[in-house]
């Protein structure tokens, strides 16, 4: 059987050259050898890849000589028979053969055709992208708007959608969210304070509603009760502020411009500062008012301050200036001064107390183990703290005085009789009592009638105790009451008797005890703060004075005074003096905004820790700029 | 060019008698003596010293009238930055050239970093203000690195198309490529069929193939051509010689074909990092100016 063989080549031009062949062959060989029937060029092609034969005059047999595939209609195969009539597409590499019937000879005919380039670099290159990465990342205009997108879903969308979504739990007190993402929650700037922690979740417990800023009835929801005013007058407050000038006045208006108006809460009590407690406020926020006060305020009573260090004025310490008919204490506040001297009613001495020398000294030494110290006698032998351990207990005579100033004043067969301590009508009641039996019993052995003999130093000295007895154990009753009560006296060594009282006291009057507690009421002053310092390094005159009356407690200057330490909130004062050990102290140390009579608020990572004694403990922005 | 010319005698005519270049080209980064470095630098060192001796809390710094002053300063800054994109497909000569505009691009964006962070008053979290500061440098940062690739790669790709019979244009590299295919196709007809297959695989594999990784890192561990040369020299190891062996050939034009490949991907490599980080700085660009639109709406939405 013959076929007919029309390879069909490409001009440059795109026009086809066909040219003929007829194979006389019984057997059609395919391949890339240039002996095959059908030679096909081609490197994907075996060198005799495929046979084709007759099978009858309609119908041809291809098969694969060397179990090669093949592809017979867009099938691959290794053995396919072809309908002439039908036709066929077979494929071998990059050329395709198509099988028809030639219509002028009869003949089977193979057109045979090159589809693929000889290599991929011979296919159509685009020179102007193929050298770029276009084709290897995603386009930059398509991930700009992706990422684009993504961020203002993310970051825009999803979290107004958050706080769309829980509206109203604002300004409900113990609303919570549910858990679950809160997209609003990645516009935080930083964790709430501790004190806030669980309304982490929560943006609108504080931000009410959107583009207005936090106010003060956010704050309120829960702060029913622990905020108070600094002074009931709103007004006088923004009075004593003083209209901003200048620059602040500018920032002032930009604030308000953007609807932030001055006064709220939330701007002394700053939030979002990370997971510890809430930070101090810084002491310009209150001197913003006080310093200069006098000048916007004409009427206040308060002076002026600014830093501690340099401008705060003289403390005042409340005194006490003597008893009301009801026997409570008249109080007073005066200018502290050297010598201050208050109203008691005590008489003590404490510098002979205190002495290391004398006969207090001795006795305590001679009783070792019953006081504080056993060379003399100590502060804390009086002188206990409260329980708090910021102020003092008063001092009680039966736990403080007694162990020495006993007032016992008679023995009957071991057992001694005591005045009672504070009630001077049962002393009266008690002493008459005691002399009605008479004069101390006569000793036995004070005949009176015997001859004194040398060797009788044991009569003698029994004679003595008995004329002293007589002597202190008056006759009468009242000649007792009065010498108890006058110079001399249990009594009137410790208190100030005067005349005047009733009958039930025998005409005597002991003054009313008022021990001051708290001389500075405006100030928080803490003792437990400075328990390693010695009482003496600010109460100077205690070893020195022999004063009941005299006040004590230190004043702002001078030796013993706060500022021999506190040197105010930058350690301004360093400046001008030197400080041994420089203790910063801003307002807030000692002064409360929310006044009342507690302790100023601290931020608790500073309420423990170690004694403060350096100047930099409030945070400062750059801590080595500040010297 | 729209610059003056460089002062200094009148360039020479250039002959074999001197190798000196007279160059008159002043790049982007040293414009106008460079004016924009300047005056960025004095602008960076003023804010630093504001930042730091203005006294301010160090709290919530960006919510301070120097805090907004920077953040407004620098949100403007960004979209001037941007708008670099519309504007270089302008190019004009004069005072706001393409050049004057790329300088000021390049050290404004410089400043940007400087702005930015201090705006941040160096307080980041997990959260959108710190994502569009992080979005910030990553956009400046593959900016340096872009303007240091043109500082530095182009030379590195000249000397890549020179060789000793002069330049080659990208152009040449594909029909280079294309007519060793060809002469590799006609030589490799008398092969057989393990031989062809490999000398196939080797002409069908796209000279441009390969991921991004491949072509930043210029590895191609898959690549057809080394493949069939050093199989086909394996397979002829064990073969007896014989005159005229097809092989022979086939081997010498697997050689230059792979000598080719390597040069062109060499080329491939040097402009991939060429464009590489504009497909960082460009997105990242975007991804930023939303997540700063994020970042204003938030501050004043939770005001």
């Amino acid at each position: 059987m013959s076929f007919v063989v029309r390879q069909i080549a490409l001009k440059s031009s795109g026009e086809e050259i066909i040219r003929r062949s007829v194979a006389e062959d019984a057997v059609l060989v395919i391949g890339r050898d240039g002996s095959s029937g059908i030679h096909l060029p081609d490197l994907a092609v075996d060198p005799r890849h495929a046979r084709i034969s007759a099978i009858d005059a309609d119908t041809l047999l291809i098969e694969s000589i060397g179990e090669q595939p093949f592809t017979v209609n867009g099938r691959s195969t290794t053995s396919s028979e072809l309908e002439i009539a039908t036709g066929a597409e077979l494929a071998f590499g990059g050329h395709r053969i198509t099988l028809a019937r030639e219509a002028e000879s009869g003949l089977p005919a193979f057109t045979v055709r090159r589809v693929e380039a000889v290599s991929e670099s011979a296919e159509a290159i685009d020179i102007g992208s193929a050298y770029t990465l276009q084709k290897l990342l995603p386009g930059k205009r398509m991930s700009a708007w992706g990422f684009a997108a993504l961020v203002l879903l993310t970051f825009l969308a999803v979290p107004i959608w958050s706080w769309a979504t829980y509206q109203p739990l604002a300004l409900h007190k113990d609303a919570r969210r549910p858990a679950g993402i809160h997209g609003d929650t990645a516009w935080s700037s930083g964790n709430l304070s501790l004190a806030h922690k669980n309304l982490n979740n929560d943006c609108q417990a504080c931000h009410v509603q959107p583009f207005v800023t936090v106010r003060d009835n956010a704050c309120m929801t829960c702060h029913k009760t622990d905020a108070h005013q600094h002074i009931a007058d709103g007004a006088r407050l923004l009075k004593a502020r003083g209209e901003p000038t200048g620059f602040t006045g500018f920032q002032r208006a930009v604030a308000n411009a953007f609807n932030k108006p001055a006064g709220r809460c939330v701007e002394c009590h700053t939030e979002h500062e990370g997971a510890g407690a809430m930070p101090a406020t810084r002491q310009q926020f209150c001197t913003d008012c006080h310093d200069g006060l006098k000048s916007r305020l004409s009427d206040t009573k308060i002076a002026d301050a600014a830093d501690f260090g340099t401008a705060h004025p003289q403390f005042r310490p409340m005194l006490v200036t003597g008893i009301a008919g009801d026997g409570k204490p008249l109080r007073q506040r005066a200018v502290w001064q050297d010598g201050l001297k208050e109203s008691t009613g005590l008489k003590f001495t404490h510098a002979q107390h205190l002495s290391k020398t004398n006969g207090i000294a001795q006795m305590v030494r001679r009783r070792p183990g019953q006081f504080a110290a056993n060379d003399a006698l100590g502060c804390k032998d009086c002188h206990q703290t409260d329980s708090g351990g910021a102020r003092f207990q008063p001092v009680e005579m039966e736990k403080a005085c007694q162990s020495c100033h006993s007032l016992t004043f008679d023995e009957i067969g071991g057992t001694f009789r005591t005045l009672r301590h504070g009630e001077p009508d049962q002393v009266v009641a008690d002493l008459r009592a005691a002399f009605r039996g008479g004069m101390p019993p006569r000793p036995a052995n004070l005949s009176g009638m015997a001859r004194r003999i040398p060797g009788a130093a044991a009569q003698q000295s029994t004679a003595a105790d008995y004329a002293r007895a007589v002597h202190f154990y008056p006759m009468q009753a009242d000649q007792a009451v009065t010498a108890v009560f006058s110079k001399g006296g249990m009594c009137y060594d410790c208190h100030t008797v005067t005349r005047g009282g009733g009958a039930a006291t025998a005409g005597f009057s002991v003054q009313k005890v008022a021990q001051n507690g708290r001389y500075y009421n405006k100030g928080w002053f803490d003792h437990k703060d400075h328990r390693k310092s010695e009482c003496v390094s600010c109460h100077i005159k205690a070893t020195t004075s022999n004063e009941a009356d005299a006040v004590l407690v230190p004043g702002i200057d001078g030796a013993g005074g706060c500022r021999s330490c506190h040197v105010g909130e930058g350690g301004a004062k360093l400046a001008s003096a030197h400080v041994k050990e420089p203790v910063a102290s801003g307002c807030a140390m000692c002064h409360e905004y929310h006044m009342d009579t507690g302790a100023p608020w601290k931020p608790a990572d500073k309420r423990k820790g170690p004694a403060l004694l350096t100047a930099a403990w409030d945070r400062p922005r750059h801590p080595t700029l500040q010297r | 060019m729209a610059t003056t010319p460089a002062p200094g005698p009148a360039p020479r005519r250039r002959t074999g008698a001197t190798r000196e270049r007279q160059s008159t080209h002043e790049g982007f980064l040293v414009h106008k003596n460079g004016k924009w470095i300047k005056l960025s630098a004095a602008l960076a060192a003023v804010l630093i010293l504001l930042y730091i001796f203005v006294p301010l809390p160090p709290q919530h710094f960006g919510s301070t009238w120097l805090g907004y002053t920077l953040g407004t300063i620098g949100a403007l800054l960004i979209l001037w930055l941007t708008a670099l994109g519309m504007r270089k497909r302008a190019i004009t000569p004069g005072r706001w050239s393409l050049k004057a505009w790329t300088s000021a691009h390049v050290w404004l964006g410089v400043l940007l970093s400087v702005i930015g962070t201090l705006h941040s008053g160096f307080a980041f979290g997990w959260n959108v203000h710190t994502l569009a500061w992080s979005l910030m440098m990553i956009v400046i940062v593959s900016g340096i690195f872009g303007v240091t690739a043109y500082a530095t790669l182009p030379r590195a790709l000249s000397a890549n198309r020179y060789d000793s019979e002069g330049a080659i244009t990208e152009k040449q590299m594909v029909e280079a490529l294309r007519s060793l295919d060809r002469q590799l196709h006609d030589a490799a007809q008398p092969l057989d069929r393990e031989c062809a297959v490999l000398v196939d695989n080797s002409l069908e594999q796209d000279p441009f193939t390969g991921s991004i990784i491949n072509r930043l890192t210029g590895r191609y561990p898959g690549d057809a051509t080394r493949e069939a040369a050093g199989e086909l020299r394996r397979l002829r190891a064990h073969r007896p010689r014989i005159a005229d062996d097809p092989l022979d050939k086939v081997d010498a034009l697997l050689t230059r074909k792979e000598a080719m490949l390597a040069r062109l991907r060499r080329h491939l490599r040097i402009k991939g990092w060429l464009q590489a980080w504009l497909y960082v700085h460009v997105p990242m660009t975007f991804a930023l100016i939303a997540a700063l639109s994020a970042h204003i709406v938030s501050v004043f939405f939770y005001w």
